[in-house]
């Protein structure tokens, strides 16, 4: 699994859309040390300061369905690491936040690029026609790790590992325990 | 002369033969004649398919969802590959771009509108 590292992106996501479409292998993993513009659902601006964990992977073509269950799963996956790691106890809010203590500590976003083909296709089925047309998926994921203070307006909305423990976490072990569960996961629901 | 050949998978066995200046094929228990004569049956043949429009062509939504933006407007050309509208669904954001050129001749959605798998949501022309 390759990883990319940079210093500063506008957002992960954004910059693992844009090396999908020149054709970048699936499983490359973009990591940025702070967003600019890291967003959420709707480009609901995601806070991405120096500190947290922010990555996003290109995925291999997948059924949407297939991506429905992996977004549902990274949520999953993310608390399990949490729990498992530094025994606090995380609240997984339906399909892709982690909170700790009522407050958001993980979010996830998928994007896809489907092709809007007009064309009928009448002998197949729409499940395996849509299957067909994701060109491209992107999973990111925001965890808010070494974070050690919010912004007012969202205190009391947001927390991080830092502030729930007391003491900083290792971002790189992090990572590379999501991304093994993750690809775990899809390799399970797409057989 | 048989033949068999398959269409979309399924296989079909084909019988071409000629008799009195006519080509005779059967298909599947049916037999088509092809010839001078035949070809008012013909063209009776060809009038009684369905009619398709295939200058119309729409996009359909490829998974349940709510339109949440829309990057098109009615009379406007795309081109393939161009982003038409963010479908959101279970907190995956779908980017669906167009297959093809065209001129946006109906826009049938609004945004925060939801749609089931397969509605039509733009007509290009």
């Amino acid at each position: 699994m390759e990883i990319k590292y940079f210093s500063q992106l506008k957002s992960t996501n954004q910059k693992a859309k844009e090396l999908s479409s020149k054709e970048a292998k699936p499983w490359l993993v973009v990591v940025a040390e702070k967003q600019t513009a890291g967003y959420g659902k709707e480009k609901v601006p995601w806070f991405s300061p120096q500190g947290g964990l922010y990555f996003s992977i290109i995925l291999p073509k997948s059924k949407i369905e297939d991506l429905q269950t992996l977004t549902i799963l990274a949520a999953w996956i993310s608390a399990k690491v949490i729990k498992d790691n530094f025994n606090l106890e995380p609240l997984i809010k339906l399909p892709n936040d982690v909170l700790l203590n009522d407050k958001k500590v993980c979010g996830i976003l998928t994007e896809n690029v489907i092709g809007a083909s007009t064309c009928s296709a009448p002998t197949l089925s729409r499940v395996e026609r849509v299957g067909k047309d994701v060109k491209s998926s992107v999973i990111g994921i925001g965890l808010n790790t070494n974070i050690e203070k919010f912004p007012k307006e969202l205190e009391n909305i947001a927390t991080s590992l830092k502030i729930e423990l007391g003491k900083e976490v290792d971002n790189e072990e992090i990572l590379k325990k999501i991304l093994k569960g993750l690809k775990k996961q899809l390799k399970t629901i797409s057989e | 002369m048989r033949l068999r050949i398959n269409i979309k998978g399924k296989p079909y066995d084909i019988e071409i033969s000629e008799e009195e200046g006519k080509i005779k094929i059967k298909v599947g228990g049916k037999e088509f004649s092809f010839g001078r004569e035949e070809e008012e049956k013909t063209s009776i043949a060809k009038t009684s398919l369905p009619k398709r429009n295939f200058s119309k062509k729409e996009i359909k939504a490829p998974v349940t969802g709510v339109v949440s933006k829309i990057f098109v407007k009615e009379e406007e050309f795309v081109k393939s590959d161009q982003k038409i509208l963010i479908l959101s669904a279970m907190k995956m954001e779908n980017e669906i771009i167009s297959e093809s050129n065209g001129r946006v001749k109906e826009i049938r959605v609004k945004e925060n509108q939801s749609v089931n798998i397969g509605d039509v949501l733009i007509v290009l022309k």
